[in-house]
C-alpha cells in the first residue's frame, strides 16, 4: 500500500499540474479500460452497463473489451501487465483469487473506494460473496457476476412419479431418481454438468459443513492441505459413480451441452448454476422448476458457495483514472444496476439491499426460482468450512480433482483411490504455491 | 554435389542474403522462444512475474517424479506410433489404389484430399459429434451392433477416437506425397514384372516400395512431428486430454500447465523435454532408418 499511496500523491500532483496547464483540455474524458470474459448475450449486457455508465456522467469513458474466456482473460492480462500495457480493470474468475491477491499487481478495491470516498456499505454485501473475496476482513476485488448451483428439475417427471418435487436430502433424492427410472418415466435421472466439480463436490462440501482443506479452507495460511479424501466427499463421489454406472446420471461429453439433455426433457434433473436461468428460460421445451441443493441426512444445510468472477483493479495507472475506476465500480454496486443485472442474467445481486429492492417489487412472486440462489447463499451461519476457498493455484488443483474423478467414472480407480491421488497432486501444487509466495499471505 | 555448389556460389554474401529471410523467421519464431523456454525452465515464477526464484532442476525433478507426466509421455509415444502407422498404411493403400481407379479418378482424389482443407478444430468437433454416445450417428450404429462405446468415460475409446481423428486428418498429406512418389516409379519396371507374373501386392512390395523408400522415410518423420505438435487442436476439440488423462499428450499438457494453470516454470521445463524428446526420436530415425533407405534409384 505504501507504494500505492505514494503513487496517489504523485498522481494528485500531476493532476494539479495538468489542471493548471491546460484548462482547454479539461473537457476531455478520462479513459478507463475494462477487460472482461463475457461473450454472447452476457457480453451485450456488459456493454450495456458500460454504456449506461458513460451516459450517466461526463468525466470518464469506460471502454469494455471482451478478451475471450476466463482463461484467456487472465493470461491476456498477465502478458499485458508484463509488457506494462495492462488495463485498469479486469474481470477474473473466482479461482484466480489467490493468484491475483498475491500478484503484487493489484489495488484492493475496498482501499481504493475508501480512498476515493466512494465507499459502499461493505457490511451489506451478500455474505458468501463477500467472504470469498475478502482478505483480512477487507474486500479485495469488486464482486461482479456471482452465481451458485441450484437443482433444476422437470416438474412433469416428478409429478408422474408421485412426488411434489425433489427431496431435501441426498438419500431421499436418490430414491426418487431411481423410482422415476423404474417407473419408466425417464431413463436419465440427471445430466452431469460440465462444472459438476463445483456444484456436486465443492458446494457439496460447503453445504454439508465439511472441511475441504485445513487452515479453514486456506483462509488461515498458505500451508493449507486438502483433506476432502477423508470427509463425506468420498461418499458423495461413490454415490455419483453409482448413478453413472446405473445410467441414472448421464455424461454429455464433448460436442454436446449437458444443459440440452435437461431442457429437451431427456434427463429429469440438472445440477447447475442459477445463472443458467437465461438459457433455460429460452431453450426449455418442458415444464421446469428449480429448488435448493440437497444435503446429507442428519446434517443441517449450510450456505452454498459462489462461482463467477470479480473485477480487479490493477496497479500502475494515473490517479484520475482511478477516480474513474472508483466511480464505475460504485456504479456497478449500486442497487438499481444490481437489480437489473440480476433480472437479465440470473446472477445473484451482490448486496442485500438490491435483493430487498427486487423482493419489494414482487419480482420473486413471478419468478420464484430466481430467489433460490440468494436464499441458499444466506442460509445458516457461516463456519470455517463454509466461507469459501482460498487455495493457491486453484485452477490447477481443481483440474487434478476433475481428472481423478474422470478415472472414477472410467472405472480405473475407486472413489477413495482417486480422491487420495487428487489430494496428493493438489497438495504438491499447493506446496509449490506456498514456496513461491512464502511470507506474502 | 559439392562441386556444383562451389561452381555456382563463389562468394558467400549472396547465399547468406538469400537465406536471411528464412533465418530471421527461425530466429524470431524458434530460437528466441526456445532460449526463453530454456531460461524459464529453471525458475519458478508467479503469474505476473513479480517474484522469480531460481530453482535449478527442480521443475524437471518434479516432472520425473510425477506419475501424470510419465503417463502423458507414454500416451504420446503410443499415440504418435499408432497414428503414424495407421496414416502411412492407409495413405499407401489409397495411393496405390489411385492407379487402379480408372473412372472418376479426379473425384476419388478430391475425396481423399478433402480432409486436408478442414481446419483441425472443425475436424475434431466433427469427430466428437459423430462419436458422441448420446447424439452421434456413428455411436448409434456402434450401439446397434452391440459395441459399448463411450469416449467420455472410457479412456481407451477416447484414445482410439483421437488417434483415428488425427490420422484421418493427416492421411491426405501422406497421400499426396505417396501418389507423386508412385508416379515416379518407371512403369516399364512394373509392366515387366507383371508380364513375369507378379501380382499387384508383389509388384508393390518388391518394386514400388523400395523405390519410394525416401518418401516413406520423410513421411514417417513428418508424421511424428505432426503427432507430437500439430494434433493439439484435435485433442482440444475432442477430449481436452481426458477422460482421466487418457488422451493427455505432452504438447497438450504444456499448453494446459502453461496457459490454463499458469505454472510457467513447469510448462517451460516440459517444452524443453518435449523438444529433446522430438529431436532424439528424429535423430534415432535418421540413424537407423536412413541407412536402409536407398536414395540412388
Amino acid at each position: 500500500m505504501g507504494v500505492f499511496k505514494r503513487y496517489l500523491v504523485a498522481g494528485a500532483l500531476a493532476l494539479a499540474a495538468v489542471g493548471l496547464a491546460g484548462q482547454a483540455s479539461a473537457q476531455q474524458r478520462v479513459e478507463v479500460q475494462f477487460w472482461h470474459a463475457m461473450g454472447g448475450v452476457l457480453g451485450e449486457r456488459v456493454a450495456e452497463i458500460v454504456k449506461r455508465f458513460n451516459a450517466s456522467q461526463s468525466k470518464y469513458t469506460v471502454v469494455e473489451t471482451n478478451k475471450g474466456n476466463y482463461d484467456e482473460v487472465i493470461n491476456g492480462v498477465i502478458a499485458a501487465y508484463r509488457a506494462k500495457k495492462h488495463p485498469q480493470l479486469v474481470q477474473i474468475y473466482e479461482r484466480g483469487f489467490m493468484t491475483m491477491l498475491l500478484s503484487g499487481a493489484i489495488v484492493p478495491v475496498q482501499d481504493l473506494l475508501t480512498e476515493k470516498k466512494k465507499a459502499i456499505d461493505w457490511a451489506d454485501l451478500v455474505k458468501p460473496v463477500a467472504s470469498y473475496y475478502q482478505y483480512k476482513g477487507k474486500l479485495m476485488s469488486m464482486p461482479f457476476n456471482s452465481s451458485t448451483p441450484i437443482l433444476w428439475f422437470n416438474k412433469e417427471h416428478f409429478e408422474k412419479a408421485g412426488f411434489s418435487g425433489p427431496a431435501d436430502t441426498w438419500q431421499e433424492f436418490e430414491q426418487q431418481l431411481y423410482t422415476i427410472r423404474t417407473k419408466g418415466i425417464s431413463e436419465c435421472g440427471s445430466a452431469l454438468a460440465n462444472d459438476y466439480f463445483w456444484s456436486l463436490i465443492e458446494n457439496y462440501s460447503i453445504i454439508n459443513d465439511q472441511p475441504f482443506g485445513t487452515k479453514a479452507n486456506g483462509y488461515d495460511g498458505l500451508d493449507t492441505e486438502f483433506v476432502y479424501n477423508k470427509t463425506k466427499v468420498v461418499g458423495q463421489v461413490t454415490r455419483l459413480k453409482k448413478w453413472v454406472d446405473d445410467g441414472v446420471m448421464q455424461i454429455a461429453g464433448q460436442g454436446l451441452n449437458p444443459e440440452q439433455l435437461f431442457t429437451s426433457g431427456k434427463c429429469s434433473t440438472f445440477f447447475a448454476s442459477t445463472a443458467a436461468h437465461g438459457s433455460v428460460e429460452r431453450e426449455a421445451k418442458i415444464k421446469w422448476s428449480a429448488t435448493f441443493m440437497p444435503h446429507e441426512q442428519g446434517i443441517a444445510a449450510h450456505n452454498s458457495t459462489i462461482g463467477g468472477a470479480t473485477i480487479w483493479t490493477l496497479k500502475g495507472h494515473k490517479s484520475e483514472e482511478y477516480d474513474g475506476v472508483a466511480e464505475f465500480l460504485s456504479f456497478v454496486a449500486s442497487p438499481d444496476l444490481q437489480v437489473w443485472w440480476h433480472k437479465v442474467t440470473g446472477y445473484v445481486p451482490i448486496t442485500n439491499k438490491a435483493y430487498q429492492v427486487a423482493k419489494a417489487e414482487g419480482y420473486y412472486k413471478d419468478n420464484p426460482t430466481r430467489e433460490i440462489a440468494i436464499l441458499q447463499l444466506n442460509r445458516g451461519t457461516q463456519t470455517e468450512n463454509t466461507r469459501g476457498f482460498h487455495f493457491g493455484n486453484f485452477t490447477q488443483t481443481t483440474f487434478a480433482l476433475r481428472e481423478e474423478l474422470e478415472s472414477v467414472f472410467a472405472k480405473k480407480k475407486t472413489p477413495q483411490q482417486a480422491l487420495d491421488d487428487s489430494v496428493r497432486r493438489g497438495n504438491d501444487i499447493l506446496r509449490q504455491f506456498e514456496k513461491l509466495n512464502a511470507g506474502k499471505y | 554435389m559439392v562441386g556444383l555448389k562451389r561452381a555456382h556460389y563463389r562468394e558467400t554474401r549472396l547465399p547468406m542474403l538469400l537465406l536471411l529471410p528464412q533465418l530471421l523467421v527461425l530466429l524470431l519464431f524458434f530460437f528466441i522462444p526456445a532460449v526463453r523456454a530454456l531460461s524459464q525452465a529453471f525458475v519458478i515464477t508467479d503469474a505476473f512475474g513479480t517474484s522469480v526464484q531460481f530453482v535449478w532442476f527442480d521443475n524437471f525433478h518434479r516432472l520425473f517424479l510425477s506419475p501424470e507426466y510419465r503417463s502423458a509421455a507414454w500416451i504420446t509415444l503410443w499415440f504418435t506410433l499408432v497414428q503414424n502407422i495407421l496414416t502411412i498404411v492407409v495413405a499407401g493403400a489409397l495411393a496405390f489404389a489411385t492407379d487402379r481407379v480408372i473412372r472418376l479418378r479426379g473425384l476419388y482424389r478430391s475425396i481423399v484430399l478433402l480432409p486436408y482443407a478442414i481446419a483441425p478444430v472443425i475436424a475434431g468437433i466433427l469427430w466428437a459429434f459423430l462419436f458422441n454416445p448420446s447424439v452421434g450417428p456413428v455411436a448409434h450404429v456402434l450401439k446397434a451392433v452391440g459395441i459399448a462405446w463411450d469416449p467420455n468415460r472410457s479412456g481407451f475409446d477416447a484414445f482410439l477416437l483421437v488417434t483415428l481423428a488425427a490420422s484421418w486428418k493427416h492421411i491426405c498429406y501422406d497421400y499426396i506425397f505417396l501418389v507423386a512418389a508412385l508416379l515416379a516409379v518407371p512403369p516399364s519396371l512394373l509392366e515387366a514384372a507383371a508380364v513375369d507374373g507378379a501380382g499387384p501386392w508383389l509388384r508393390f512390395r518388391r518394386i514400388a516400395l523400395p523405390m519410394i523408400g525416401p518418401t516413406v522415410f520423410f513421411l514417417v518423420t513428418m508424421n511424428f512431428v505432426y503427432g507430437f505438435f500439430e494434433t493439439f487442436a484435435i485433442i482440444d476439440a475432442v477430449t481436452h486430454g481426458g477422460p482421466g488423462g487418457a488422451t493427455m499428450i505432452l504438447v497438450y499438457k504444456v499448453y494446459l500447465d502453461g496457459f490454463v494453470h499458469i505454472d510457467l516454470g513447469s510448462s517451460a521445463a516440459q517444452s524443453v523435454l518435449l523438444m529433446i524428446f522430438a529431436i532424439g526420436l528424429t535423430l534415432l530415425q535418421f540413424r537407423y532408418a536412413d541407412r536402409r533407405i536407398n536414395y540412388d534409384v
